[in-house]
């Protein structure tokens, strides 16, 4: 049997049979070469009670290349995209060894999510966001928490979906009171949001950012 | 680097001092070569160095090999270790011996572990207790690595415990039992002094995989943060049946030798494994008065810059300006012509414009000038001609076409230097295409006539000289174009214009007819070309270098290396 069928089955077996990591990993279609993993966010962390899935590629030299895996569920993270969910962690590039599996590997993206490194961003204005402010930066990931990983992998909107505008101005990060300021001047709400998020107005970055600034950039955008 | 020198002489058979000068002697006598001219031309691998050529040595791929071999051994003597061990740590420094003893005497372990030779742990197979040690060595080495994130936070059931069965072969009722492939029929193993084992299959893919999609000789250890890197006999090992992966890997090893070597440089022609060590041309001071060009041992036609990234023969211009003008071609040529077909210039503000149709009454859309796009007239002198300029010669006209050439003029001039040096370059092409045609007349005459290989190979001596002259003119107009006006650029000039001349002539001859009956003439008068016009090349290549030692050319624009 082909060396790296063999060993993804193996893998997905040995994960099957292993309740006490509550990680599973599941075949998209008939391929087992196209997984999806799941996993919970862990204890402790904004991610807490949410739950993720991930796009797992395994490529032809497997496992002596890393394998491909991306984020379905929304992240708010400094080191994973919020738009297309692709990850920056060393062992999915060159520091991949061989003995590491489909399993250790997610289980690494769950400790990422414990420990994010944001001077090595993937995405950089969320990178601003944790540097400026962290318990602001842990707000706007619990609310992206609950709105994209809540419950059972299901994408439920919490309590905010009701609340439209609200739910924009949590999901930026931002603060209600300053976007409210600027929506005073006769600017469009979703500019203002664009606009601020832009510039990380948050925390004492807003102390430092003029209304001036802010005003110029509205009016060129 | 500077010791490098010193001990990579013992391998190299340079040139020597003495012989040099009387070259450079025998150059300046030419009458030698013109009382025998036949011989002269017959062999054009002569011994004497020109001044216009510089001193090099092609190495094959078993050269460079002992010359790595040489560094190896003398480390290894010095440091009374193994050569595979002598090998990794060169490779991890760069081969710079030197640093490597400094840093060897300062802390040999150190080094010993940052090369991949030994780990911190000393009792690997406890593989779970040297993990924080190991994790901590390998980020002092290579610098800050998230191992905290491979840590995972696992349940504390199993916890790390995990790892350590990762690592550790699991061993079922006594068969090894892959932990890459988990494949338990497997029964040759493979490991390092690392003691992580694995099957010989899933080496020779990792190792396969490295090499072959990654280009990488460094190959660390499959296990997890295990640093060790694989010397070459465990490699050796490895691709025992797979002879083309191990000839690729030792390959990248020469590549990553002569790319550490500042006197070393690779063939830039295709699947070439040939080297050219070039011991003169290394600083850049030299590059200012010299052109390093070299040829490889595989081909006489795998010519390079030893100095710069060009892939073929740029004499007489030094790096510097041949890129400029490279650059320049590039940038502006196509630009150029097109504005030169398609456009002309407002009589008035100079603006360029573009006709792109409509009648002849032009009106410049900037400053309002109306004039006639025939004859460039104002508009206003035309009376009621309109339509059907007849005013060509007008006063007016002739003043406005003299001001629009004026300053159509530094196009006017980048283009006649363009328009040869592309001119020479076809030539180039079409003597090639040429050659093969007649090649093919004179095999079909060595048949029917008398005539015997030796006495039609005349062609293809003067077709190859016509080709390597055409690229010594079209250098020439790139380096005339940034050449500032006066009497050393006259000369220049004058001596591009009678290699110019005779390479023309020689190129008409060869495009004349064979007939068996005038093949004798034809053969004479040929070869007597030959010999002039490769005269004339060396004549330009020669005054060219001694202008750049002597300093003598001067720019329109500023060089590097000149100030």
């Amino acid at each position: 049997m082909d060396a790296r069928l063999r060993r993804v089955n193996k893998e997905i077996s040995d994960c099957k049979n292993d309740k006490s990591s509550n990680i599973s990993i599941d075949l998209v279609d008939n391929s087992p070469f196209h997984l999806i993993g799941e996993f919970d966010g862990p204890e402790g962390t904004p991610y807490e009670g949410g739950h993720f899935k991930v796009d797992i590629i395994i490529p032809e030299s497997y496992p002596f290349q890393p394998v491909k895996m991306k984020f379905i569920t929304k992240v708010y993270h400094p080191n994973v995209s919020s738009a297309s969910g692709a990850i920056c962690l060393d062992i999915l590039k060159d520091a991949w060894s061989p003995v590491l599996t489909l399993k250790s590997t997610l289980i690494s993206l769950q400790s990422l999510l414990c420990s994010p490194e944001p001077r090595d961003p993937q995405d950089a204005e969320v990178a601003k966001h944790y540097m400026t402010s962290k318990s602001s930066f842990e707000e706007t990931a619990r609310y992206w928490t609950q709105a994209y990983a809540g419950g059972s992998g299901k994408e439920v909107r919490g309590k905010g979906r009701a609340d439209g505008p609200r739910d924009e101005i949590a999901m930026a990060g931002l603060e209600r009171a300053h976007v409210e300021k600027f929506q005073a001047m006769g600017f469009d709400r979703t500019k203002v949001i664009d606009v601020l998020r832009r510039l990380n107005y948050r925390g004492a970055n807003v102390a430092q950012i003029n209304d001036d600034k802010v005003v110029d950039e509205l009016i060129k955008s | 680097m500077s010791s490098n020198d010193e001990y990579s002489d013992e391998d190299i058979e340079y040139y020597d001092e003495d012989e040099d000068m009387e070259d450079i002697d025998d150059v300046g006598s030419a009458s030698e070569m013109e009382l025998d001219p036949l011989n002269d031309l017959n062999d054009p691998t002569r011994p004497q160095r020109k001044i216009f050529e510089v001193e090099y040595e092609s190495l094959s791929q078993n050269d460079v090999e002992k010359l790595m071999r040489a560094d190896i051994e003398y480390i290894s003597s010095i440091f009374g270790v193994e050569m595979d061990t002598a090998s990794l740590m060169l490779r991890w420094i760069n081969w710079n011996k030197e640093k490597l003893i400094e840093k060897y005497m300062d802390n040999a372990n150190a080094v010993l572990m940052a090369s991949g030779i030994t780990q911190a742990d000393k009792a690997p197979e406890r593989a779970h207790a040297g993990r924080s040690p190991s994790s901590s060595a390998h980020q002092s080495s290579i610098g800050p690595r998230r191992s905290s994130r491979r840590i995972a936070p696992e349940p504390p059931k199993s916890g790390k415990t995990k790892i350590l069965e990762r690592l550790t072969p699991p061993i079922e009722d006594g068969k090894f039992i892959c932990p890459i492939c988990f494949d338990d029929t497997q029964t040759e193993t493979l490991n390092m002094t690392c003691f992580h084992k694995f099957c010989k299959s899933c080496w020779h893919a990792y190792v396969e995989s490295k090499v072959r999609t990654e280009a990488e000789s460094w190959i660390s250890c499959m296990a997890e943060d295990c640093s060790l890197v694989a010397p070459d006999y465990f490699i050796e090992g490895v691709l025992k049946e797979d002879k083309a992966t191990w000839d690729r890997f030792q390959e990248l090893l020469v590549r990553h030798f002569v790319g550490a070597m500042p006197n070393l440089k690779y063939c830039p022609y295709p699947s070439c494994t040939y080297t050219v060590s070039c011991p003169v041309s290394v600083s850049k001071t030299s590059l200012s008065s010299t052109v390093p060009i070299v040829t490889c041992g595989a081909s006489a036609a795998h010519k390079f810059c030893f100095g710069c990234h060009v892939d073929s023969d740029h004499r007489p211009v030094i790096c510097a300006v041949a890129k400029m003008w490279l650059q320049k071609c590039r940038d502006d040529s196509e630009t150029a012509n097109w504005i030169k077909s398609n456009t002309k210039e407002c009589s008035k503000c100079q603006s360029t414009i573009e006709k792109n149709g409509g009648c002849n009454h032009m009106t410049c859309k900037k400053c309002k000038y109306e004039f006639c796009w025939v004859c460039m007239g104002p508009w206003s002198e035309h009376g009621t001609s309109w339509y059907n300029c007849n005013r060509y010669d007008e006063k007016a006209s002739v003043d406005a076409r003299d001001a629009q050439s004026r300053s159509r003029a530094s196009l006017e001039r980048y283009l006649h230097y363009y328009n040869r040096w592309a001119n020479h370059e076809q030539s180039k092409k079409l003597s090639v295409e040429l050659y093969a045609k007649t090649e093919k007349k004179m095999e079909e005459m060595q048949i029917t006539s008398e005539l015997s290989w030796i006495e039609v190979q005349f062609m293809k001596k003067a077709v190859d000289e016509v080709i390597k002259c055409r690229t010594t003119l079209m250098w020439t107009y790139g380096m005339a174009y940034y050449l500032e006006r006066g009497n050393e650029k006259e000369l220049f000039e004058d001596n591009q214009r009678d290699l110019e001349r005779a390479v023309e002539e020689l190129s008409e001859l060869i495009e004349s007819p064979i007939d068996p009956e005038v093949i004798k003439t034809l053969r004479q008068k040929v070869t007597d070309k030959t010999v002039y016009v490769q005269k004339r090349n060396e004549i330009v290549l020669e005054d060219t270098a001694k202008g750049f030692m002597d300093r003598r050319w001067k720019w329109n624009v500023p060089v590097e290396g000149y100030d």
